[in-house]
């Protein structure tokens, strides 16, 4: 246990926030010790985002007060959250790709020499820094192509430079590898014993049992307790997110059909030199939900993208049924008869700008009941819409709400609903429970497995072993761009998983 | 051979002074384009400085005050353009578009008022800016024609160009503006005030705009015309995009425009129909823009 005082760096007080019609914030008070890790948990579109935001700076509440040190402050904008000594590190990186380490960091402080930047000074300012709080970086490289581990610690590092006290992580783990994860968090505890105050906002009740000190639970706006974590157990935490007990998902013995997706002998290469994908060659039978395993950044999301028609592989055979859809258009893989869950929600699964009800039939809207002669048929589409949301619980005020507006897990429940509910017979889905509470990961391996029951063909890209282990039929392991290993259900351990998605060889 | 030379020098010369006016408007537009500004509405500034120029001129017959007239006048008209943009989210396009048309009718109406002349106004009496003196390079007629017969603004262009790269990547504030362009929300929620930088990006360009039509209506012949930019705003940012944004990137776009100007130029004492060259500068931009694209498509494609 970190020496922590008892002394209050931060209070929230009667946080009000509403959107329209919608509270997302109801009355929440929230207390800050020095030195402390604060878990701050709920189900999709509880609140917790908002709240956050309130603090720094980006949203402004309706009601409420805000207590630094006992004193009162107002936080109109970021600036002056940090000049309060705030940090945020957003849901959504706030970075600029084609700029340095050093000048994504010093952005807004930058140190100067007369009229000039002082980069010199700048890079050596950064790599004292990373050094002093053991964040190794090069300060001199460009954000872009960066994996997202690094990312992140330039977050950090900033919120770091920028001399806050208290940082707020919102969902930072959410696209980490396990590894990224594990230093994540211990670098969490070192900032905590440095003096600083964290809270951190997550879905992942073993992360907030690992490193944090105390948890507030919200739900719909409210906070609804608060728990010492010495004090409590994940079994309880869930409880007290989603106000039920969640059963497991039960996933019965069927045998497979015959193989509706094959592909054989996949490659890509990049810039004609090292392959990403190497001679690929697996297959998803009817009926079957076949995961793949791998560290992120080893080739699942160029070998789905290539799948789908997303970018072109240099050769191979893509069979959907027999017939060969390599290199074919989006559109053309599409009727054949596959649907995606994409891993980016808001690159390739919806347009911010849309309503939540167009969203819900993008890439679709070509379907005879959603479109007639290149008109829309407007009804269909609000029936079909209304009835995702309302099965998946998307949180929504209505259907033509902004699909931004929605809670990072309502956008991706909504996705995840519009690919499953298409009833084609091969499903691909890429890190489906990505940012969602366990209520709905709970709901969205149901309807995976019901999917596959009915017998379709189900392709599970996930970075969670955990995810992967329990619903997969069938694993393989991706490793570089290869196949390094393929196994039935139950036939393996997750730590031999673990072992080979490091390039371990077949054990 | 000597004439070949001759020959060379004249239409460097004339390619400097058809070049210069568009680099001003050009630099304009590239900083626009660095805060994500799609400044359609530099040829409609341009304008703005052209006549200011000219009437303020007239009226005080000081080349000083009709500098700062044109910038001036220019800068605001930008001015609100630009809070139109930010401040009020409306379409860039049609914010532009709306200047052009408004100055373009605005200025043929004013100058028939104030010089009762409809189509254009000449006058001896209009004092034109200075000329560098080039009477010191006499033992080398091919540099006095290459250098001869321009004016200060022209020199300053470049000098402007080299300012302005200093500016936008050893500055802090240039820093900022680049940052905005890439991600305004990021700029934002690290406490930058976005849209008062682009607002004021798109005041500047428009101040720039403002030298670029003072120098086109003062600095060979001194006149205006009705519309007498022609396009060359709409060129001009052709030229930004060319140079990728890049304050000597611009030079080298304007130069190319400029050189097509020239070359117009001197073909009309040629056989060929005049009307076919007056359109070569435009084909120009086309060509090179399309090109340009295609590069850049084929670049992204790889
Ligand atoms: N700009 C907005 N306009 C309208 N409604 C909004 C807006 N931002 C958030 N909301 C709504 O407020 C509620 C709370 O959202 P918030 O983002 O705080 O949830 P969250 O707890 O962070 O959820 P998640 O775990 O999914 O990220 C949601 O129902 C959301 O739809
Ligand atoms: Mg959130």
């Amino acid at each position: 246990m970190r020496n922590q005082s008892n002394d209050v760096i931060l209070r929230m007080e009667n946080i009000v926030k509403c959107y329209g019609s919608l509270i997302a914030n109801d009355n929440v008070s929230l207390h800050l010790n020095r030195g402390e890790i604060l878990a701050v948990i709920g189900e999709n579109g509880a609140g917790k985002t908002t709240l956050m935001k309130v603090l720094y700076g980006l949203e402004h509440p309706d009601k409420g007060d805000i207590y630094l040190n006992e004193k009162k402050i107002q936080i109109h904008n970021a600036a002056q959250a940090i000049a309060n000594g705030i940090g945020m590190v957003q849901q959504h990186f706030m970075l600029f790709d084609p700029f340095t380490v050093t000048e994504n960091i010093v952005y807004g402080k930058e140190p100067k020499k007369g009229l000039f930047f002082d980069l010199k000074k700048a890079n050596q300012t950064i790599s004292e820094l990373s050094r002093k709080f053991d964040l190794p970086l090069n300060p001199t490289t460009k954000i872009q192509g960066m994996p997202v581990g690094l990312r992140q610690r330039v977050e950090i590092l900033k919120v770091l430079y920028q001399n806050a006290d208290i940082i707020v992580f919102d969902e930072p783990t959410a696209v980490l590898t396990p590894q990224e994860v594990h230093e994540l968090l211990n670098t969490m505890k070192r900032l905590a014993e440095a003096g600083k105050s964290i809270i951190i906002v997550t879905h992942k009740l073993n992360e907030v049992m690992e490193v944090a000190d105390r948890a507030m639970v919200m739900r719909l706006g409210k906070h609804v307790a608060y728990r010492n974590i010495a004090d409590t157990s994940i079994e309880e935490l869930s409880f007290l997110m989603v106000g039920r007990h969640l059963v497991e998902t039960e996933i019965p013995e069927i045998s497979p059909g015959k193989d509706i997706l094959r592909i054989t002998d996949l490659c890509l290469t990049r810039d004609g030199a090292v392959p990403i994908l190497d001679h690929i060659s697996i297959h998803v039978n009817a009926g079957e939900i076949v995961g793949i395993a791998g560290v992120s950044g080893n080739g699942q999301s160029d070998l789905v993208q290539c799948i789908f028609g997303l970018q072109k592989a240099d050769s191979g055979q893509i069979l959907v049924n027999g017939k060969n859809v390599f290199n074919c258009p989006v559109k053309e893989v599409r009727h054949s008869g596959m649907a995606m869950i994409p891993e980016d929600r808001f690159i390739w699964g919806s347009a911010a700008q849309a309503s939540i009800a167009e969203t819900a039939i993008m890439g679709h809207y070509e379907k005879p009941s959603f479109s007639k002669k290149g008109f829309l048929n407007i009804r269909t589409i609000r029936e079909f819409a209304g009835k995702l949301v309302k099965e998946f619980s998307v949180k929504a005020d209505s259907i033509a709400q902004k699909t931004s507006s929605l809670s990072g897990g309502n956008a991706q429940k909504l996705i995840v609903a519009r690919e499953i509910r298409q009833n084609t017979p091969i499903l691909i889905a890429c890190e489906p429970t990505r940012g969602i509470d366990i209520g709905a990961i709970q709901f969205v391996h149901d309807c995976l497995v019901e999917k596959r029951s009915e017998g379709a063909a189900v392709l599970l890209v996930s970075s969670e072993l955990s995810e992967i282990l329990k619903l997969s039929d069938r694993i393989y392991v991706i490793y570089e761009g290869k196949i390094n290993g393929e196994f039935k259900r139950g036939n393996v351990s997750e730590e031999e998983l673990g072992l080979l998605m490091v390039g371990s060889k077949k054990l | 051979m000597n004439i070949n030379a001759n020959y060379l020098a004249v239409v460097f010369n004339s390619t400097i002074r058809m070049m210069t006016p568009i680099l001003f408007v050009g630099l304009g537009s590239a900083l626009c384009n660095r805060v994500f500004i799609f400044n359609i509405g530099l040829e409609g500034t341009m304008l703005t400085g052209a006549f200011a120029a000219i009437v303020a001129n007239y009226y005080t017959g000081s080349i000083f005050i009709s500098l700062l007239a044109a910038m001036i006048s220019a800068m605001i008209v930008s001015w609100i353009a630009g809070i139109f943009m930010v401040k009020f989210k409306g379409a860039m396009l049609v914010v532009g578009v709306s200047i052009n048309m408004l100055i373009s009718g605005l200025t043929t109406f004013l100058m028939q008022i104030i010089f009762g002349v409809k189509g254009a106004y000449v006058s001896t009496d209009l004092v034109p800016l200075h000329k560098i003196d080039v009477s010191m390079l006499k033992q080398w007629p091919i540099l006095q024609t290459m250098f001869g017969s321009l004016t200060y603004l022209d020199f300053f262009a470049f000098i402007l160009a080299i300012i302005l790269y200093f500016f936008l990547f050893r500055t802090v504030t240039g820093f900022r503006m680049r940052s905005v362009g890439i991600n305004k929300v990021a700029a934002q929620s690290l406490g930058i005030n976005a849209d008062r930088l682009q607002i004021g990006t798109v005041a500047f360009s428009g101040l720039l705009s403002g030298i670029g039509g003072c120098l086109l209506t003062m600095g060979g012949v001194t006149m205006f015309a009705q519309n007498i930019t022609a396009g060359r705003g709409y060129i001009a940012m052709a030229a930004a995009t060319l140079g990728a944004a890049h304050p000597l990137g611009v030079v080298a776009g304007s130069a190319f425009f400029g050189f097509a100007q020239s070359m117009a130029n001197m073909l009309q004492n040629s056989s060929i129909s005049s009307q076919l060259t007056m359109a070569l500068p435009y084909l120009a931009t086309i060509l090179a823009l399309a090109i340009y694209n295609f590069a850049q498509i084929r670049r992204h494609a790889l």
